[in-house]
């Protein structure tokens, strides 16, 4: 019996390192080289325009769904969200200019400084959702573990906000494709360690950009799913994403104003 | 004076109907203000008491901090330096408290809401503990018990909140039950603790609704805070009408001992926060305020409720005013003849008027005080009854789930002064009429 037990142990024990074994650690240079690429392969050197749905669930609640189009200058950081639908939203836009975010409000007139973890139109999506991806500059990544996500053999990070980043989850787990390198899920922590989203990037698209010279990558859905407030999720749908050029002088207040004149 | 009072007073016997009439309208208007002033000055009263329990001192002496200047944080930093300047400059202080301040949402297993968060040290805030009542379990929780659970004392705990009975009825929870608090750090990060319900108090109006209360540790841990810093250092005064002064006596004396003082804004700390945004500076400014300021979205029910009382007293005045006027000229109308006689007996005509005058105020001062002293007696009443208030929308409007009426001896005095000077108005145009009759006319005055 005592034999037995030994060698259960032993089978065990192996079995576990040879799971670890299994497991390829990366380090902290091929982490940061791989959040790099997941940062690039989204960026376009140009700009970058798509239309965006939003639905909002929220638990004893009816469901909002918001139409915006997107205008993003990568290259200045700048960033308008436009509201087209409901009527009632129709106008109202925020517009990001040198790291700071405004929000106007067609039925006032007036423009207010927002921070830059506004929750966009009160759903649980934020303006780091529909801006381009800075995984990099803005956190330290740790490995966890080598692991599969349903069909997809992953890597799975740990990442922690760098000192003076901008961010609103000062933690964040991320599972990253092998393959392809494509983001496919994020958790993102509280600072007590709480864990507060989950995030599902389901459907990676890529379309070539001129500006460029290459694919660019984009998520065609996100489904963000509030993990305090079970129940509440939010999916964002990504249409029409096209790479031309904008107008140059579209990213001002001015610009804004005049769509809902 | 004597005998013209005499006179006054049989005359008034004498038309014994029209007296009655006149006095019991010019009571019942009395009563109605002296009752609507007294409701007035309860409503009054419950704000200052809950707004000085819940969200303020008689003088508060908060800030901003940013550190960039997209970013704004309600925050007093080195607060106890601050504090100890506070404590120079301020005259006729009964005691100071520092609270921290912030905004939560606040989630159970079957909902959540979005409310402010008071971080208090339980120990040392008095008037929170005066005003602050745990309530039965039975107004929560459906088959509760009609005893009080839980302990106020274990806000001093980490991590345990104070919740009120709307609040509780709205997250569907009961004392011991955990919730989650999630907040964005100053620094924009988001927070969240799990806390467990440490007492359930009752409502304490519309300001209860908007506040959970956890222990300044607690806040500030999950705000990331350092020891230095709090969200308010709230002054009370021995003398509450004092805090107009003191608030410009501690804002002069801040900016001699070099700190940055925002202009005096007559608006809560958290209606501020959009002007700051959008200002452009970087650093601690402090804002002084006094209770008043912090309630000043409040006080437009008052300021209702006394519009109302105004428009419903001048109408009545205008209608008693009339009736003084129109009993005066009958009673004139008819001793005309009795006035000729007086008049060609040699009776000068001020004296006339004096007697007519002293005729309308007797009248108007007995009926007042019985109309104030009546108001009065009514309004105690009522308040001691501590009648429910059925509708939640009213209750809400009230601050109080009971009617409270507040009877000052001012207010029954400054009636009864005021209505006889309305009645005594009236009464001078027939009086001066009277008093201006050729003896001869008013003789021979047929009628």
């Amino acid at each position: 019996m005592i034999h037995f037990r030994i060698i259960f142990a032993l089978v065990l024990l192996s079995l576990i390192g040879s799971k670890e074994a299994l497991a390829t650690p990366l380090s902290d240079e091929q982490m940061l080289a791989l959040l790099k690429k997941v940062d690039d392969r989204q960026r376009n050197n140009g700009d970058y325009k798509t239309i965006a749905y939003v639905q909002q669930k929220e638990k004893d609640k009816n469901d909002r769904v918001f139409q915006m189009v997107i205008y993003r200058r990568d290259e200045d950081d700048k960033l308008i969200l436009l509201f087209l639908k409901p009527k009632s939203e129709a106008g109202k836009g925020y517009l990001r200019l040198d790291k700071n975010l405004f929000l106007y409000d067609p039925s006032t007139g007036k423009w207010d400084r927002r921070t830059e973890r506004e929750r966009i139109g009160g759903t649980d999506s934020r303006r780091a959702d529909f801006d381009e991806s800075r995984l990099a500059e803005e956190y330290t990544p740790s490995y966890i573990a080598e692991e599969r996500l349903g069909k997809f053999s992953v890597h799975r990070m740990k990442l922690k906000a760098r000192p003076k980043a901008d961010v609103a989850y000062p933690i964040v787990e991320a599972w990253i494709d092998q393959a392809t390198g494509n983001l496919l899920k994020l958790q993102q922590f509280a600072l007590s360690g709480k864990l507060m989203r989950t995030t599902y990037y389901p459907k990676w698209k890529k379309k070539f950009s001129e500006s460029k010279g290459a694919m660019v990558y984009f998520p065609q859905e996100i489904r963000i799913f509030d993990e305090i407030q079970k129940g509440n999720r939010t999916t964002v749908v990504l249409k029409n994403v096209d790479f031309r050029a904008l107008d140059k002088n579209m990213f001002t207040k001015a610009w804004l104003e005049s769509k809902s004149r | 004076m004597g005998i013209y009072v005499l006179i006054a007073y049989r005359n008034l016997v004498q038309a014994k109907r029209r007296t009655l009439l006149l006095g019991l309208a010019l009571a019942s208007v009395t009563m109605l203000l002296v009752m609507l002033l007294s409701w007035s000055s309860g409503i009054s009263e419950t704000m200052v008491r809950s707004a000085t329990a819940l969200s303020s001192g008689h003088v508060n002496v908060g800030g901003f901090y940013k550190s960039t200047p997209s970013d704004t944080a309600p925050l007093v930093v080195d607060v106890a330096q601050v504090r100890t300047a506070v404590e120079k400059h301020a005259k006729n202080v009964d005691y100071i408290i520092t609270r921290q301040r912030g905004w939560a949402r606040l989630v159970s297993d079957s909902g959540s809401i979005q409310t402010g968060i008071g971080g208090i040290d339980i120990r040392a805030d008095r008037r929170f503990l005066e005003v602050v009542q745990l309530s039965a379990e039975s107004e929560y929780l459906d088959d509760g018990r009609r005893q009080i659970i839980g302990n106020i004392d274990d806000l001093a705990k980490d991590n345990r909140v104070l919740l009120f009975v709307k609040q509780a009825k709205q997250l569907g929870v009961q004392v011991g039950d955990q919730l989650t608090v999630t907040i964005e750090t100053l620094t924009g990060q988001t927070n969240s603790v799990d806390v467990t319900v440490a007492a359930v108090a009752q409502d304490v109006g519309l300001l209860s609704g908007w506040n959970i209360y956890m222990s300044e540790t607690s806040v500030r841990k999950i705000y990331d805070l350092s020891d230095t810093a709090a969200g308010v250092i709230m002054v009370y005064l021995k003398d509450i009408s004092e805090a107009n002064q003191a608030m410009k006596t501690i804002g002069l004396g801040l900016e001699k001992d070099g700190y940055k003082v925002m202009e005096h804004d007559p608006n809560p700390f958290w209606a501020k926060f959009d002007t700051v945004i959008a200002e452009d500076w970087v650093g601690q400014k402090l804002d002084l305020t006094t209770w008043r300021d912090e309630v000043n979205f409040l006080t437009w029910i008052l300021r209702a409720i006394d519009s109302v009382s105004f428009l419903l007293i001048s109408i009545l005045v205008v209608i008693i005013s009339i009736g003084i006027m129109n009993a005066m000229w009958i009673s004139v109308r008819e001793r005309t003849n009795e006035i000729g006689t007086v008049r060609a007996l040699g009776m000068a005509k001020n004296r006339v008027l004096t007697l007519f005058m002293t005729e309308a105020l007797l009248l108007g001062f007995a009926s007042t005080l019985l109309g104030a002293t009546l108001g009065a007696i009514l309004s105690l009443a009522i308040d001691a009854l501590q009648l429910v208030v059925p509708s939640r929308a009213v209750q809400i409007m009230l601050m109080s789930d009971t009617l409270h009426f507040s009877v000052s001896i001012s207010t029954v005095i400054g009636s009864t002064i005021a209505f006889t000077v309305i009645v005594g108005l009236a009464a001078i145009w027939p009086a001066y009429r009277a008093s201006q009759l050729q003896p001869v006319t008013a003789i021979n005055h047929v009628g």
